[in-house]
């Protein structure tokens, strides 16, 4: 892994031992892998109308052209219409459309990745319905190949290959389920034979924020349900997912998908985390066709469903409360009600941002983003839209219901010193549970 | 008739007041929109001139022309001036015939050398030498290009003679040509309609009667004054056409109304002439006054536009089969494109699977 | 053969027929490719595909709130010369007939004053695009010669009909000849470059439909 920096002094890492050439063949096999009628559609549509720009919270946020989301694709569309549109041959024949150079490649790097959440506003903002965030995940896969991706999210990838997560041996799971358990006096189940949920975790859980872990417990026990955190298939987030490695995606999604299938499970419950929710709701279709073997739902709708069947009881609160809609799971997942039905039944009276629901403004620390520290300055421009909009509401309690989101707005609430306290769903839930 | 005599005289013997002959050239002037003045100074060079020389030429023609000037009208000041110039030579109306009417061609050119006038109706007949039409054994072309050799001028009456008109039509057998292709030396003016409006006629031989010059011509060397406007600026229908009120037939309400007649195929917007504001047989109506769309006939190749009734905005050639088959190929070429690429795509793949399994 | 006939004759031929196989093509091109749509367990009381890929072309016609104000002048402009070019090419009567003759499909058209006003402000309205493709930093940024040229092949049909029914510059023929010689360039460019959006959206926007349909997501 090397940091290096192009003669226009833009910054990129490279992974592996290729040539120059090597390594654009590799790009653009990938690329060519994702070519299909899909991106076809998209990517022959654009009218270049610049709308997509006024979506991004990074060109917003700093005014640079460079971030308008359909240039991220540059090089990835230059490949399509030269390997895949209907007009390639002819393309290729007389180079009207040349190769993709390696410079461009490496300058796009930054582009591609820590330019970019994954999060879809652009998606929502294209009058010809263009999936550009779709499509800047299909470009990640390309330049996965070629060794083109921020050294961050390269040894978050490593980790997760050899330990299973990008925070912990799977080894050491059971025992931190174990420790937490007592830590927080909370009956824990682990490895069980068989169980109706299979609940999994994301990486913060397993260091700073064990808590989390403690409070599904809890709300599950209340439940009076039958549950189990398991071994084999705990890790949610998936890596694979943000940095382009599908091969890697395959692994942790079937995991934890084949685990619950092995205990029985009914249904598979997601972590408070957004690409989680992206990668085994909506990507699993990849390897296991549009027929999932298992339930799979977000904590978030966990909590809707026990709460609307009245299976566990919340104290009210009684105060006003903000809720930072995380991209996967609203804007690109579907599950915009269910953490407002929660925080009303936990007595909010809720003040919705100025731009909430599908049309929220990203954390700014998605798609890899907050790993990547390489992209801190941008990302804390991206995070000056959200306080704005959080003081404008000002609102008693800010609450959101991803665990990403929230290191993302903690920090820059950090950075910012603004004394706004990031909170999860799960914890308000877990906390005030009535008997 | 004394060739010595002038217009004037002639007319004065023939009991024409001075006012009859001034109106008639006030009329003139003002069909040709020349400059105030105009009229007397015209009345006095026509009163003035000598009887003009006119030899007049008729080749692969239906003598339409003809008849449209000498019949279209009871005797009026400009058949009169007809009378009045030396008609040398004319198939149609000449007495003599044979050998002395090519003699009297001949020694009408000898007399008046650079001075004559030639008027041509009917195209002039190309190919293979010009024996499709020949007048006394010598062909068309061969005659016109000997009668025009000390002519003034040359006048071209008639589509045929201004732009090869009908004969000319595909597949034009005979290789019928304009008489401006044959004529390059000499000035000629075309007075094209099929038939051309007389007025037209007189009103150039009047100007160049009695000013010794040509009329300002386009580039199609018609006399602006007759040709400068289309059909469309001055047609009475044409508020109809700016409302958007179209007849969609010869007989529907559209057609009662009297509106517009673009649909069925009125070709006014593109044809050169006068018979908006002239009109015809002594200005009674014209084409489209009487429901009928103007076919176009003062332009070249109006005989070739795909059709009378097809309207002007519409493609010349029937597309649909030709669109069909692109359609077609455009599929078969698409589906071929789209396998290429897969076959691309696939060895793409392939090659990084092979390149892969090569470093493990 | 006059300008006229060659605009009227084969030049108009030749480009009805590269138009129709070039947009075929494309079209057929872009969709037999294998088509890849990772396929998902729909969401319980998720739209089916088909009503969602129809709300995805119909909810795309305008902006959500939070672009409106910063899209207004690209939606509103854009608005403006697609209806402008829609009434002037569909509802002028010449234009009916010409569709009419390759078609066979006939119906009512507008006053022709009306489409001459309507016409102006399309052409007004192209240039105003383009003052604005040229001032704005992203616009420059993205643009490509295809942009231009789109623009310059859109625009000409505009102003040479213009000056053909307003008898400005040339002779009416020689006006007619070069606006349909003008509409030549416009079908021979039009499958080869952006102006297929106005096929194309069709399928993107049903895609992207159909994706955020099955997840109960907003489109
Ligand atoms: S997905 Fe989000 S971050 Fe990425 S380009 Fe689009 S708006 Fe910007
Ligand atoms: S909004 Fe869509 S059509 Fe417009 S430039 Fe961006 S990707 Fe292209
Ligand atoms: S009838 Fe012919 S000349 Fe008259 S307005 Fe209609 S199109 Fe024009």
């Amino acid at each position: 892994m090397t940091a290096k920096t192009t003669a226009a002094g833009v910054p990129y890492d490279v992974q592996g031992e290729m040539s120059d050439s090597e390594r654009r063949d590799a790009a653009m096999r990938g690329f060519v892998r994702e070519f299909g009628a899909v991106a076809a559609a998209h990517l022959e549509s654009c009218v270049r109308c610049g709308m997509c720009a006024e979506a991004c919270h990074f060109y917003i946020s700093t005014g640079e052209p460079a971030y308008t989301p359909i240039n991220k694709l540059q090089p990835f569309e230059q490949a399509y219409h030269r390997h895949a549109g209907p007009f390639a041959p002819i393309y290729r024949l007389l180079g009207i459309v040349p190769s993709v150079t390696i410079e461009t490649l490496e300058e796009w790097e930054r582009l591609i990745f820590d330019a970019c959440t994954l999060c879809g506003r652009c998606t929502l903002a294209c009058p010809m319905g263009i999936d550009i965030a779709d499509l800047i995940k299909k470009a990640r896969h390309g330049m996965f190949k070629a060794g083109l991706v921020p050294d961050r999210l390269q040894l978050m990838d490593r980790t997760a290959r050899a330990w299973g997560s990008p925070a912990t041996p799977a080894d050491d799971f059971a025992d931190i389920i174990r420790d937490t358990g007592e830590q927080f006096g909370v009956t824990m189940n682990i490895d069980l034979e068989k169980a109706d949920y299979l609940l999994t975790v994301a990486p913060a859980e397993l260091t700073d924020h064990t808590k989390a872990l403690a409070d599904a417990a809890k709300v599950f026990n209340k439940a009076g349900l039958s549950w189990t955190y398991h071994t084999e298939g705990f890790e949610a987030s998936n890596i694979g997912y943000l940095n382009g490695d599908i091969d890697l995606q395959e692994t942790m999604t079937r995991k934890i998908i084949d685990t619950a299938v092995r205990i029985g499970a009914h249904t598979l419950v997601l972590p408070e985390c957004g690409h989680a929710y992206g990668a085994a709701r909506w990507e699993a279709g990849r390897w296991y066709g549009d027929k999932l073997p298992v339930r799979i739902i977000h904590m978030t709708e966990f909590l809707q469903e026990v709460v609307a069947s009245r299976k566990i009881k919340l104290n009210r609160v009684g105060q006003s409360a903000s809720f930072h809609d995380p991209c996967q799971l609203v804007r690109r997942g579907g599950v915009m009600q269910a953490p407002r039905d929660v925080l009303k039944a936990l007595g909010f009276e809720i003040k919705e941002l100025e731009n909430h629901g599908a049309l929220s403004w990203c954390c700014g620390g998605g798609g890899g983003v907050v790993s990547n520290s390489r992209a801190d300055p941008i990302r804390y421009k991206a995070f000056e839209l959200k306080q704005r909009e959080v003081d404008a509401a000002g609102a008693d309690r800010f609450v959101t219901a991803c665990g990403q989101c929230r290191i993302t707005l903690t920090l820059g609430a950090k950075h910012f010193k603004w004394d706004r306290k990031v909170e999860n769903l799960l914890e308000l839930v877990a906390d005030n549970l009535a008997d | 008739m004394q060739r010595s005599q002038t217009l004037g005289e002639i007319l004065d013997s023939r009991g024409v007041s001075r006012r009859a002959f001034l109106k008639y050239a006030s009329y003139v002037s003002a069909l040709m929109a020349l400059p105030a003045g105009s009229a007397a100074a015209m009345a006095e060079g026509l009163a003035a001139a000598r009887r003009q020389s006119v030899i007049w030429l008729s080749f692969q023609e239906c003598t339409g022309c003809t008849e449209s000037l000498t019949r279209s009208f009871s005797p009026t000041l400009e058949s009169l001036i007809f009378d009045f110039i030396s008609l040398d030579y004319h198939h149609t109306l000449q007495a003599a015939s044979g050998e002395a009417a090519e003699k009297a061609r001949e020694t009408a050119m000898a007399e008046n050398k650079g001075k004559y006038i030639v008027v041509v109706d009917g195209a002039v007949s190309t190919k293979d030498g010009g024996l499709y039409s020949t007048i006394a054994g010598v062909a068309n072309v061969d005659m016109l290009r000997a009668s025009v050799k000390d002519a003034l001028a040359v006048i071209a009456v008639g589509t045929c003679a201004a732009f090869g008109g009908i004969p000319k039509a595909r597949p034009n057998p005979t290789g019928a040509a304009p008489v401006d292709e044959i004529v390059t030396d000499k000035p000629v003016i075309n007075i094209p309609g099929c038939p051309p409006i007389p007025e037209a006629m007189a009103g150039v031989i009047s100007y160049l009667v009695s000013f010794g010059k040509l009329p300002e011509l386009d580039d199609l060397r018609r006399p602006k004054a007759f040709f400068g406007e289309t059909i469309h600026d001055r047609c009475y229908r044409r508020p109809f056409y700016e409302r958007g009120l179209f007849a969609d037939g010869f007989d529907d309400a559209g057609a009662r109304q009297g509106y517009c007649l673009y649909k069925v195929g009125c070709k006014g917007p593109v044809t050169y002439n006068s018979c908006a504001t002239l009109k015809w047989n002594g200005g009674v109506s014209f084409p489209i006054q009487s429901g009928h769309g103007c076919l176009g006939c003062s332009e070249p190749d109006f005989w070739d536009q795909g059709g009378f009734y097809r309207p002007l905005s519409t493609s010349l050639r029937d597309l649909g089969p030709a669109l069909a088959g692109a359609a077609v190929a455009g599929a078969a070429l698409g589906a071929g494109a789209a396998w290429a690429s897969r076959r691309h795509q696939a060895a793409y793949v392939k090659e990084q699977a092979a390149s892969e399994g090569g470093k493990k | 053969m006059t300008l006229l006939d060659f605009a009227r004759g084969p030049a108009l031929q030749a480009a009805l027929i590269i138009f129709v196989l070039g947009a075929v093509w494309r079209i057929v091109g872009a969709l037999t490719a294998p088509w890849r749509l990772v396929p998902a367990n729909p969401r319980e009381g998720a739209l089916s595909p088909a009503v969602a890929a129809l709300k995805g072309v119909f909810v795309k016609m305008w902006p959500h709130k939070p672009f409106q104000q910063a899209g207004l002048f690209t939606f509103v402009n854009g608005y403006v010369f697609h209806f402008g070019l829609a009434i002037v090419v569909l509802l002028f009567t010449p234009h009916i007939l010409f569709i009419k003759g390759l078609t066979g499909l006939n119906w009512p058209g507008l006053p022709s004053n009306l489409i001459y006003m309507v016409a102006v402000i399309t052409g007004a309205s192209l240039i105003a695009g383009l003052v604005h493709r040229l001032r704005s930093p992203v616009l420059q940024l993205i643009s490509r010669n295809d942009d231009y040229l789109s623009w310059l092949l859109t625009f000409l049909p505009v102003v040479t009909g213009l000056l053909a029914t307003s008898h400005l510059g040339a002779r009416y023929e020689t006006l007619l000849a070069l606006h349909i010689l003008s509409i030549c360039a416009f079908l021979i460019w039009f499958p080869f470059g952006k102006l297929m959006h106005a096929f194309l959206f069709v399928f993107s926007r049903g895609m992207t439909g159909v994706r955020m349909g099955q997840r109960g997501a907003e489109l």
